[in-house]
C-alpha cells in the first residue's frame, strides 16, 4: 500500500478537522469526496508531508515521514498540487516549472530542461511556455499546477481540488490527464464534485466533519442508494432531497411520495443520502 | 557542383573534432554543396557527440532567456540555479524594498531633526532587514511555499540562501539611510553586528519555530530591551564597543551553531513540517 493512514487526528485550535481517520490508497486514483471543510485538504497536506498529525501513524511509500531522512525519501517521490497554489506571476510557465524543478533537486541543467519540456507537453502548455503566469487564464494556470506536480515521474500524486475553477471542456482535459497520471502509480485525489470522483477514481472515502463516512469503490457507494431513489410527479415532503429533471418529473432521494417509482441510484444520490443521514458510517473492504 | 573532394584524413580530423580553425571552415562550407564528402564522412561522425551538441543548441533556443536579477547574480557565480531560487524570494520585489527604504529615510531624517528620534534609528535599523527575512517565509507572501515545503530541496540551504539574498539587498538601503545622519560615520554603522547577531540568533530558531515566529521573537526582544536605553539617551548599552563585541559573539556563534547541527536540525520552513 503506497498511502497508510492510521487513526489521523488534527486540530486547529479549537477545531478538529481531522478525527481519528483511516485511509488506504494504492495504484490508481483514490478520491477523496466531502463539502467545504470536511477535513479532505487537512487529510491531503499530511500526505503531502506539509503538515503533520496531533496523533496517528501515516506510512506513505513504505516510509514514516515523522523522520526526518524518511520525509526527503517521500518529496524525491512525491508529487503535490495544492487547493491554492501560488504562482510566481512575473516568472513564465517555462520558469516556474523550472523553479519547482531545482527545488526537487533535478540538478543538471539540461536534464531538467528536459524534464520540465515533458510536463509541459504532457498538460498541454507547450504552446504558451514562454508567456507569463500573470497572463494565463485560471484554468491554464491550474495545468501549470499539474504540470510542476508531474516533475520527476512521482510515485505518489497528491492533487487538491485539481478540477476547481475550471470550465466544463477544461475539466474533462484534466479527467484526462489524471486519469493517465493514474496509470502505475497512486494518486490520491479531493474534489467535491461528485461527477469527477464517479468518472476518475477506484478508490472513494467520503468525509463529512472530519471523519471517514465511507470507503469503498464508486459502484459500492452508489448500491449505498438502492431502493432509495424515486422518480414521482410531486415532490416528497420527507425526502432528503427533492428536484424536478428535465423531463418534468421529481428526482427523491429517501422517502417517496404517493405514486413515485424506483429508478436506479447514481453516485450523487448515494453522496446526499450519506451526508444527510448523520448515523450512517460504512466502510467495505 | 564542386570539382574536388575532401581527402579522407581531413575527412577523418574533422570528424572527430581534431581539424585546426581553417581547415574546419573550409570542411563545413564544402560540406554544404557536396553530397558525396556528406555520404564519406557520415561513417566517422559519432553519433552520441552529435546528439549531446544538437540538445544543447535545442536548449539554448528552447529554454528562455532569464531575466536580468537572474543574469546579474548568474555573472556574480551564484549559479543559475541559485539565482533562480533568489528571484523567486518573496522580499526582493519592488514594492517590500520600497517600503523599507521609506520607514527607514523617515527615520533618519527624523534623525536629523531630534537627538532622542536619532537614537531610535539605530533600534530601527536591523529590523528592516530582519522583516526582509521574515517576508521571505511568509505564509501569505511566499506564494509557492506549499509547493516548496513538500519538495525535497534541503530547508537550511534554502533558508539561508534567501536570508543572504535579502541581507545584500536590504543592508545597503539601510546604510544609504545611516549615512544620511548628522554626526559620526560611526553611528551610522552601529547597527551592522546587531543585524547579523540578530538575524544569526533567528535562523538558529528556525530549528524549533518557523522563521516568521523566530524573527518575531528575535525583533520583538531586541525593541524592548534597546527602546529604554535609547530613550534614556544610554545607546552605548546597546550599541558601545562592548554591545558589539556581543552581537559578533552572537552572530558567530549563531552561525557555528548552524554549522555544526545542519544534517541533524530540521528547519520549521512551515507549521507542523
Amino acid at each position: 500500500m503506497t498511502v497508510r493512514v492510521q487513526g489521523a487526528t488534527k486540530s486547529f485550535g479549537r477545531t478538529t478537522a481531522l478525527d481519528s481517520v483511516d485511509l488506504d490508497a494504492g495504484h490508481g486514483v483514490t478520491g477523496l469526496l466531502g463539502p467545504n471543510g470536511a477535513g479532505k485538504t487537512t487529510l491531503l497536506r499530511i500526505i503531502a508531508t506539509v503538515l503533520a498529525p496531533d496523533r496517528g501513524t501515516v506510512t506513505l511509500l513504505g516510509c514514516d515521514p515523522s523522520r526526518p531522512d524518511d520525509r526527503t525519501r517521500i518529496r524525491e517521490r512525491l508529487g503535490y498540487l495544492p487547493q491554492d497554489a501560488g504562482f510566481h506571476r512575473g516568472f513564465t510557465v517555462f520558469e516556474f516549472v523550472d523553479y519547482v524543478a531545482i527545488l526537487k533537486q533535478l540538478t543538471d541543467r539540461r536534464a531538467r530542461h528536459d524534464e520540465v519540456r515533458r510536463v509541459i507537453e504532457l498538460t498541454g502548455l507547450a504552446s504558451v511556455s514562454a508567456k507569463r503566469i500573470r497572463a494565463l487564464s485560471g484554468g491554464m494556470r491550474r495545468r501549470v499546477g499539474l504540470a510542476q506536480a508531474l516533475l520527476g515521474d512521482p510515485d505518489l500524486l497528491v492533487l487538491d481540488e485539481p478540477t476547481v475553477g475550471l470550465d466544463p471542456e477544461q475539466r474533462l482535459r484534466f479527467r484526462e490527464m489524471i486519469s493517465q497520471a493514474g496509470e502505475g502509480r497512486t494518486v490520491v485525489l479531493s474534489s467535491h464534485q461528485t461527477e469527477d470522483i464517479a468518472a476518475l477514481c477506484t478508490r472513494i472515502a467520503l468525509f463529512h466533519q472530519g471523519r471517514v463516512r465511507f470507503t469503498g469503490t464508486p459502484a459500492e457507494l452508489t448500491a449505498q442508494a438502492a431502493g432509495r431513489v424515486w422518480a414521482g410527479s410531486e415532490r416528497s415532503a420527507a425526502a432528503l432531497a427533492a428536484w424536478r429533471t428535465g423531463d418534468g418529473t421529481f428526482r427523491n432521494v429517501g422517502d417517496p411520495p404517493a405514486g413515485a417509482e424506483l429508478i436506479p441510484p447514481t453516485l450523487e444520490d448515494a453522496y446526499l443520502l450519506l451526508m444527510g443521514e448523520p448515523g450512517l458510517e460504512v466502510t467495505h473492504s | 557542383m564542386t570539382a574536388w573532394h575532401l581527402d579522407p584524413e581531413a575527412i577523418r580530423r574533422y570528424a572527430r573534432g581534431a581539424a585546426p580553425p581553417d581547415l574546419a571552415a573550409s570542411a563545413e562550407a564544402h560540406l554544404m554543396t557536396c553530397p558525396a564528402c556528406r555520404d564519406a564522412i557520415a561513417p566517422h561522425v559519432d553519433s552520441r557527440r552529435v546528439e549531446a551538441i544538437w540538445h544543447e543548441v535545442v536548449d539554448r533556443v528552447d529554454a528562455p532567456r532569464p531575466s536580468w536579477p537572474e543574469r546579474v547574480l548568474a555573472r556574480l557565480g551564484a549559479g543559475e540555479a541559485t539565482a533562480r531560487l533568489v528571484a523567486a524570494t518573496p522580499t526582493l520585489r519592488g514594492p517590500w524594498l520600497l517600503g523599507i527604504a521609506a520607514v527607514l529615510a523617515l527615520a533618519a531624517w527624523a534623525g536629523q531633526v531630534d537627538e532622542r528620534l536619532l537614537r531610535m534609528f539605530l533600534v530601527a535599523a536591523p529590523l528592516g532587514p530582519l522583516a526582509g527575512v521574515a517576508v521571505a517565509f511568509a505564509g501569505g507572501l511566499d506564494l509557492t511555499r506549499e509547493i516548496g515545503i513538500a519538495t525535497p530541496y534541503p530547508g537550511l540551504r534554502l533558508l539561508l540562501i534567501r536570508t543572504a539574498a535579502v541581507l545584500a539587498a536590504t543592508v545597503p538601503i539601510v546604510a544609504a539611510a545611516g549615512l544620511a545622519l548628522p554626526g559620526s560615520r560611526w553611528l551610522a554603522a552601529a547597527w551592522l553586528l546587531p543585524t547579523a547577531g540578530l538575524t544569526c540568533a533567528a535562523l538558529a530558531l528556525t530549528a524549533r519555530v518557523t522563521p516568521v515566529v523566530a524573527v518575531g521573537v528575535v525583533a520583538t526582544a531586541w525593541v524592548l530591551v534597546t527602546t529604554p536605553a535609547a530613550i534614556a539617551g544610554h545607546p552605548d548599552l546597546a550599541f558601545g564597543a562592548g554591545a558589539q563585541i556581543c552581537w559578533l559573539a552572537v552572530a558567530i556563534g549563531g552561525g557555528a551553531w548552524l554549522a555544526v547541527t545542519r544534517h541533524t536540525v530540521t528547519i520549521k520552513l512551515g507549521r507542523g513540517a
